[in-house]
């Protein structure tokens, strides 16, 4: 007697073969998609391109290396300011003095209260026709947020990009450029991709300044609402931004002292 | 059994599709900084960064050179007060709070201008490398932003006359290079404002520091 499969085998079987068959289709159809990508980029990017970029990378990595050696110096000196052994009273005068002028310069970490401001580039698909630059962060962007907050009354700002784990973020000082080339961003010439973070420490209602300020009402919001860039903003009761590493020194002029 | 390997086959086809998706929906977004740049932007970028490196080759030059005087004072016995003094004016200098005196450009402005364009000619000069810059007498701190107050361009609360001049330390023929480069800062704003700039490159040039008060009223050191 011949066994007969049971009815519903037959049709079962079948349907699971249609999918696995229609999944593998698809995977076929996004990887090929994927590697065609990437082939273009690497097409793209092994010209005249490759020595310039290889050239950029390196020198940041040169930058990144100088900025941690200026760190270490500037802590050796600071040292050897806090254990002079001159007069004391004199000492602790001009220790007081150092530290003033540190703080306002924003060469030390600082703590209080203040802002976030978070900002990033549109999701939204560019419609045809209209250019992409609209829907991303732009340098004016940038510089329009810190102008709002300064003007806000913040007495420290530092940005953070997106980037890898671990990248610093930038405290602005009084040299500090906030700089576009191409779509990137530098600040302090570090590049720093989206999200953007803005952190600002300032007196009470800091936040609500900076939203109400006309920097941030007449220029970015319209650009926020028009096409839908990524902004979040929240007041804060504790931050803590770190200090600035860079140079300090004067290369093309000198201090004009007080003791002369 | 048979419906048991199904479903789990069914599984990793969904995951792996996922996370192909995810790939290609992410090379979709802003492409790889350098990578998206032209050759010319690239060009720029090196120029920017090699010209900031040697100054911070030389900023740590400096440090490795102080750090010698106090070792040296150290070891002698000797107070380090002169050189911790030289240092406060350093310090004091890159805050805004002591005048500097030096090489540099002045850019005189004759027309109608906005803040914005005055804060984009700010950075246009700290990215070339400027050490100090002044707008008539007001220096320029960290802190410091062009905003509009009432009927005039305020910077640190004090109004900005017309015509006004933008005074900056830093290499006279490095900062002129930058904001006069074709398409540079001085090109696109000739292109929306209707203003007259005139560059001078100064061997003596003198800005003084801020008037305002730096000391911060919540921000407070953690060191």
């Amino acid at each position: 007697m011949t066994r007969r499969r049971p009815a519903s085998s037959r049709f079962v079987r079948p349907q699971w073969a249609i999918s696995i068959a229609g999944a593998l289709a698809a995977i076929g159809f996004v990887g090929a998609a994927q590697w065609n990508s990437s082939l273009a980029r690497q097409e793209f990017i092994t010209s005249a391109q490759r020595v310039l970029i290889t050239e950029a990378e390196q020198l940041t990595r040169q930058q990144e290396a100088f900025r941690s050696e200026i760190e270490l110096a500037e802590e050796r000196v600071r040292g050897f300011q806090l254990r002079d052994e001159g007069s004391r009273s004199e000492m602790e005068a001009l220790s007081a003095e150092l530290a003033s002028a540190r703080l306002a310069a924003g060469l030390g970490a600082v703590r209080g209260p203040g802002a976030i401001i978070e900002i990033a580039d549109s999701q939204r698909p560019v419609p045809v026709g209209e250019s992409a630059t609209n829907y991303i962060v732009l340098v004016d962007d940038m510089r329009d947020v810190v102008t709002a907050l300064w003007a806000s009354g913040a007495e420290a700002i530092t940005i953070a990009g997106g980037g890898a784990d671990g990248v610093p973020a930038e405290r602005l000082v009084s040299t500090t450029s906030i700089y576009g080339v191409g779509s990137s961003i530098l600040v302090n010439t570090a590049f720093l991709s989206p999200p953007f973070r803005f952190e600002a420490i300032g007196p009470d209602g800091l936040h609500e300044r900076f939203l109400a300020h006309p920097t941030y009402l007449a220029r970015l919001q319209p650009r926020i609402d028009a096409y839908g860039l990524q902004f979040a903003s929240e007041p804060r009761d504790d931050l803590m931004l770190p200090a600035f590493i860079g140079n300090t020194a004067l290369r093309w002029g000198a201090p004009i002292s007080e003791r002369n | 059994m048979v419906a048991r390997i199904a479903q789990l086959s069914l599984f990793a086809v969904a995951t792996i599709i996922g996370i192909l998706l995810v790939g290609q929906l992410r090379s979709q977004a802003r492409p790889i900084e350098l990578s998206s740049l032209s050759a010319r932007e690239l060009s720029t970028l090196i120029e920017t960064l090699s010209a900031r490196n040697v100054e911070l080759s030389d900023g740590l030059a400096s440090l490795r050179e102080q750090i010698r005087e106090y070792e040296r004072a150290e070891l002698q016995g000797q107070s380090a007060r002169e050189l911790t003094e030289e240092d406060l004016d350093r310090l004091a200098a890159f805050a805004g709070l002591r005048g500097v005196e030096g090489q540099g450009l002045v850019i005189e402005i004759d027309g109608s201008f906005d803040p914005t364009a005055v804060n984009d000619l700010i950075y246009e000069l700290r990215n070339a490398g400027a050490e100090a810059i002044a707008v008539d007498d007001v220096r320029i701190t960290a802190r410091s932003v062009a905003v509009l107050g009432t009927g005039a361009i305020e910077i640190d609360g004090v109004p900005i006359g017309s015509p006004f001049t933008i005074s900056a330390i830093g290499s006279p023929s490095g900062l002129r290079a930058a904001i006069e480069r074709p398409g540079g800062i001085l090109t696109l704003l000739g292109q929306s404002i209707d203003a007259v700039f005139t560059v001078t490159e100064r061997t003596t040039l003198v800005v003084a520091g801020t008037q305002r008060d730096l000391t911060p009223q919540v921000a407070r050191s953690v060191e």
